[in-house]
């Protein structure tokens, strides 16, 4: 290959033909530059590209009572989310390797009368199974059915071509703000002990799910309450000491007691 | 008896292909790849479904270290939330990072100055020039002009010692909202003011490109909210984000962007 045969070409020789040479261009070196140069790049470059997820967050100065929006207490649902920790690190599951989070959720206001057993359910972020949505994503995605049902329809409509994606996209904006539709308002209130990647799991769902009112807040003694009891009748450790006690963030477990959406 | 002969076989190997598959690769890794950015530290951000891209343009990121994970400290936690700031211009050069990160360090310097009349800080040429050209940064303004005297090689160890107090924007005090704006608000506040003022028209010296290119930063930063961009561990404890959070709200900054990595909707979460 890197030879070049140059042959008289016929059975004679003739007369003052030029002598058989072969010209063979060592391409080891060339090889060698070029490893070394791959190495370079596989090691100082990366080919993966952040994405990001935007949010909006309201002002944390002062609102008073009167300016506070309210939510409708069938329309409500508050998820205070926790993970569990070894040692000081968080706990990883064993099977899959990720870390395990914890959320508690309850409908509506409150009940700190405990009358029914609703009053506080616990479920996980398990994602799709078989192309069902299981854990959290299904409680939420019940919530907001009638937007979702609107929203796989458009979703079929982009799958099969008929809008384009632009389309699609201000269609299912449209959609998950459509004020005639019932869809739910969910207050996230990650616990002391909640990773980063729990709140972003959280987020995450919301996206999945089209929800489109949804807040981020720090607990409340109402919900501390509501898990001393869960804990107390399931029998498991939910309230675990803060992790980070040197953290210099106040702890949200401390909060101050706020209007319960209703 | 006869000799058995043992024919000589030429060791020659043909390279040919092995270069034709090596340039392959190697143009490959070229097209495909972005350059890493030298961070102080590494975090391994959290993944979701957002198929937003990060821009490569007009974008402030916020680094949020996490704990030590290598094990050898006694206190793991010691290395959590440092911040560092980090400011990117345009790569096409209308308003390059260079210049970005100029105008912001005017603007960082004279708000902090403004607030500490007594123990002003003022930075030579030099220093400046060396602002410029550092893509990551994070110390107290208090430091800066030590740590901008170093050179590039002490500072990058410097900066890399997550132990080290002197290391990480302050971000304490931040409800203390009618007296003095804590390090980091100093920053959100130049940027702000750096935006809002190139937005009005009011900055000298900028040609009317790069003033277009601010307007556009300034469009990200406080319409989209593409213009901050936050990062931090996945393991890291939200209350430590938390912090970063509020301070950007004290500052009315609310919008903002998380960065993370992709996944798949039919992935499990964890």
């Amino acid at each position: 290959m890197a030879q070049i045969e140059q042959s008289s070409g016929g059975g004679k020789k003739k007369k003052g033909a030029q002598k058989k040479m072969s010209i063979h261009v060592d391409f080891t070196p060339m090889v060698d530059m070029n490893m070394l140069l791959i190495t370079f790049f596989m090691l100082c470059t990366t080919m993966i590209k952040s994405q990001t997820l935007q949010i909006v967050l309201p002002t944390n100065e002062d609102v008073k009572k009167e300016q506070q929006s309210q939510a409708k207490q069938s329309e409500a649902i508050t998820l205070i989310l926790d993970t569990e920790y070894n040692g000081d690190k968080p706990r990883v599951d064993a099977e899959t390797g990720k870390t395990i989070h914890n959320i508690y959720y309850y409908e509506g206001i409150a009940d700190t009368t405990f009358s029914t057993s609703k009053y506080l359910q616990k479920e996980q972020f398990i994602g799709n199974m078989n192309h069902e949505a299981q854990g959290i994503r299904k409680i939420l995605l019940n919530k907001n059915k009638e937007v979702m049902a609107e929203y796989t329809k458009l979703k079929e409509q982009w799958k099969n071509k008929e809008i384009t994606k632009e389309e699609f996209e201000q269609a299912a904006k449209k959609n998950a703000s459509d004020s005639l539709k019932t869809r739910p308002v969910v207050v996230i209130k990650p616990g002391p002990n909640t990773t980063y990647e729990g709140l972003i799991n959280a987020i995450d769902e919301m996206n999945i799910n089209q929800i489109s009112r949804y807040s981020i807040e720090l607990p409340t003694h109402t919900d501390t309450l509501l898990l001393k009891h869960f804990e107390q009748q399931s029998g498991e450790t939910i309230i675990r000491p803060t992790i980070r006690t040197n953290s210099r963030a106040a702890a949200p477990a401390a909060a101050e007691e706020e209007e319960t959406n209703s | 008896m006869g000799k058995v002969k043992i024919k000589r076989k030429s060791t020659l190997i043909d390279m040919t292909a092995m270069s034709d598959v090596t340039v392959l690769l190697l143009t490959f890794f070229m097209l495909t790849s972005t350059f890493l950015q030298k961070e102080p530290t590494i975090v391994y951000t959290p993944s979701s479904v957002s198929e937003e891209k990060v821009p490569m343009n007009n974008l402030v990121t916020v680094l949020v270290s996490s704990a030590d994970k290598s094990g050898k400290l006694d206190d793991p936690t010691v290395a959590e939330g440092k911040l560092f700031i980090s400011f990117t211009g345009d790569a096409d050069s209308t308003l390059s990072s260079e210049k970005i990160r100029g105008l912001m360090l005017d603007e960082a310097i004279s708000v902090y100055n403004d607030q500490h009349k007594n123990n002003r800080i003022v930075l030579d040429e030099n220093q400046k020039a060396q602002f410029r050209t550092t893509n990551m940064i994070g110390v107290p303004f208090a430091s800066l002009p030590k740590v901008l005297s170093m050179s590039v090689t002490e500072r990058d160890k410097f900066l890399g010692d997550m132990t080290n107090p002197e290391v990480g924007i302050p971000i304490d005090g931040n409800k203390n909202r009618d007296g003095r704006l804590n390090d980091f608000q100093i920053w959100l506040k130049a940027i702000y003011n750096v935006a809002q003022r190139i937005n009005n028209d009011q900055t000298e010296g900028l040609t009317p490109e790069e003033r277009a290119q601010v307007s556009n930063l300034y469009t990200a930063l406080m319409r989209k909210g593409q213009g901050i961009a936050i990062k931090a561990d996945k393991d890291t404890p939200f209350t430590t984000v938390q912090l970063v959070f509020d301070n950007l709200q004290t500052m009315k900054l609310n919008k903002f962007s998380l960065m993370t990595a992709l996944k798949s909707e039919n992935e499990p979460t964890n």
